[in-house]
């Protein structure tokens, strides 16, 4: 046993000898960065096999918008996470191939390194695993991944930029690495609300939005026990009363429990005056009527929330909710 | 580094030479054998094709367009009691194809052996595209991952079937069942189908799958779809018949 210890160390070590042996004359855009993160933040969780280099990050934001993934090219991932928008593309429902329609919202991808699992109901646990899921969804780019591979070996640039970021050709392990390690540089969190609280800087916050922040924050609208910390969400799954019969059952499509009919995971807050509509299907169309839908404590459905209930706030105090949430709007 | 290769080729030959030490110990005890697995996919009496007509139990017609099934997790019971787990061992059956490695095992005689139609829980969620093309798990196996959930389907069933009341028409309408998800993996029980691995040869399990068994109780008339999630009934019904769908095969 301690042979076979002794056996696997030096192994490593030889390993790690000949790889930093390799380093020393490769160029600067293979080398492992760290990424740079906003105040407050933690430092994400990175596969191992993953790590961020510039090559890596260059071929991933390529791959991410270039309509080659999808199966008459006119879909890229970037159709439906535009940048102007925040990564989502403010529509109710996404149009993915032939103009159809996706079937629920597309949410931001900022900080997506964070989420500990992917989609409204949370099916995916990977990032890397994430990505083959539009390109076979009939609805989205209606594509196979295994043809994706072939179309990029025949590309004028792409097998170099594979070679020179995962030291082999394009392949589906390969390619989609590279998107998730563009998508895990995405970040979002220097709203003047950060300012406030990490600069120290008071003026940063109107007073209307000051006392958004305690309704926010308080027992008033109880928001924070979902939407808190650096993030605004506990990336737990919640039902928060939209409807009483759930035509989408969230994440009871994944684990096939009724309790979970009707559950969605807590989305971020992070710039959402710029993001509408709202919902994991984009039935409501603007912040003050999210705030009226908290007013009102939703509707009744057996798995919502205790949180969700009547809130009985002033016309004056939902403004203020509102204003707190649009300071959450990077400057 | 020159230091380093020696001190590594030096510690690798004694790691090897341990290994050879392990060997020669097991001399006196049972020997080591190849096992594997004999399967025919069957639709009733019929060896199961792909574009051939068959019928149901009713007489209604239906052929194949895609029928493939994974099987994992094979546990040996030797007669002693103690089990031999044939870990990481994951086939993916098809109509095609008659014999799959399963590994190997000791010599000796057995009591009877189970295993799972469908993937533990670990397996069924770990990412296609880390596994080499030729391995069933990869994402090179067309069509048998879900990619929204990123589970596997443990069952697939494709094809076309006649659905007219009478069951006098032709099979025209696509029928699909994509049976999977961790709560409906099986395990199929035989631990008291005794076999022998004898010393110097090849040992092999034999099953039979009969698909008109899984079927048995679906009416292929009206219940033709179920992608698990959306048709959770459907899915159990099928599952559920798994284990009276296989039959050893005498010797
Ligand atoms: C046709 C529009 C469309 C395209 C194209 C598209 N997406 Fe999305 N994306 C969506 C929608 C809609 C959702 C939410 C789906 C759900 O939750 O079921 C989503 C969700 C996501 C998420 C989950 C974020 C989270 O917090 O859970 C990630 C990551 C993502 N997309 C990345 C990608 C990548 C990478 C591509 C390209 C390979 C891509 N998307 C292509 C519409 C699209
Ligand atoms: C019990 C947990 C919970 C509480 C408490 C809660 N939310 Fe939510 N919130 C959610 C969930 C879950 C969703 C997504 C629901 C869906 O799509 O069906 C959501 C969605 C939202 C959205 C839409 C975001 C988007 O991008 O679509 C906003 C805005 C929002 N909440 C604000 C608030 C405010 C303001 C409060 C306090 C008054 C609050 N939430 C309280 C769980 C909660």
């Amino acid at each position: 046993m301690v042979k076979r210890f002794l056996f696997v160390a030096v192994l490593g070590t030889v390993l790690i000898q000949q790889w930093a042996c390799k380093k020393e004359d490769a160029d600067p855009g293979d080398a492992v960065m760290e990424l740079s993160i906003p105040v407050g933040f933690p430092y994400p969780n990175i596969p191992s096999d993953n790590l961020p280099t510039q090559n890596r990050i260059d071929l991933g934001k390529m791959l991410f918008f270039d309509p080659i993934l999808s199966r008459d090219s006119t879909v890229a991932c970037g159709s439906c996470h535009l940048p102007e928008h925040k990564m989502t593309d403010v529509l109710a429902l996404s149009t993915g191939i032939d103009s159809q329609k996706t079937i629920r919202n597309a949410m931001t991808i900022l900080n997506v390194a964070y989420q500990p699992y992917l989609f409204w109901d949370g099916g995916v646990p990977t990032l890397e695993q994430q990505v083959l899921a539009p390109i076979s969804n009939p609805h989205e780019m209606d594509y196979d991944v295994n043809l994706v591979v072939e179309r990029l070996k025949k590309h004028a640039v792409y097998p170099d930029m594979f070679q020179k970021a995962y030291d082999q050709e394009p392949t589906v392990y390969s390619f989609t690495r590279a998107i998730a390690c563009y998508e895990r540089t995405l970040f979002t969190g220097k709203s003047r609300y950060d300012r406030f609280l990490y600069d120290k800087d008071s003026s940063a916050l109107t007073p209307s939005e000051l006392n958004g922040k305690s309704i926010f924050f308080g027992e008033r609208g109880e928001c924070f026990h979902c939407h808190g910390e650096y993030n605004f969400t506990d990336y737990s799954f919640r039902n928060n009363g939209l409807y009483e019969i759930y035509t989408d059952s969230g994440r009871a499509r994944i684990t096939l429990d009724p309790h979970d009919n009707g559950k969605f995971k807590v989305p971020s807050l992070r710039n959402v005056a710029l993001t509408p509509p709202y919902m994991h299907d984009g039935s409501i169309a603007t912040l003050e009527a999210v705030v009226e839908h908290y007013n009102s404590g939703g509707k009744a459905n057996p798995n919502k929330s205790g949180l969700i209930k009547p809130l009985g706030l002033t016309e004056s105090e939902k403004k203020d909710l509102v204003n707190f949430l649009k300071a959450l709007t990077d400057e | 580094m020159k230091k380093f290769h020696f001190l590594f080729i030096a510690l690798m030959v004694f790691a090897s030479a341990s290994f050879v030490g392990c060997n020669k110990d097991e001399e006196t005890g049972p020997t080591t054998e190849k096992i594997s697995l004999h399967l025919h996919s069957m639709v009733g009496t019929d060896e199961a094709a792909y574009g051939i007509t068959y019928h149901d139990g009713s007489g209604r017609q239906f052929n194949l367009s895609d029928f493939r099934y994974y099987l994992s997790n094979f546990v040996l019971i030797k007669e002693s009691g103690e089990e031999v787990p044939l870990s990481g061992v994951v086939l993916l059956a098809s109509p095609a194809a008659h014999q799959y490695e399963l590994g190997e095992v000791p010599s000796g005689s057995y009591k009877g052996f189970r295993f799972l139609v469908g993937l533990d829980s670990a397996t069924n969620h770990t990412d296609p595209t880390i596994y080499p093309a030729d391995n069933p798990l990869s994402i090179q196996s067309p069509g048998i991952h879900w990619d929204w959930n990123s589970g596997y389907i443990f069952m697939k069933i494709e094809g076309y079937v006649d659905t007219t009341l009478n069951a006098d028409g032709s099979p025209d309408f696509e029928y699909f069942y994509h049976v999977g998800m961790d709560e409906l993996k099986r395990t199929i029980d035989f631990s008291t189908s005794a076999f022998e691995v004898k010393s110097g040869a090849d040992a092999e399990l034999a099953l039979e799958f009969d698909l008109l068994k899984a079927l048995s109780n679906v009416e292929m008339r009206t219940e033709n779809e179920t992608h698990t999630f959306n048709n959770m009934p459907l899915a159990e019904k099928i599952a559920d018949n798994w284990q009276s769908a296989f039959s050893v095969m005498p010797e």
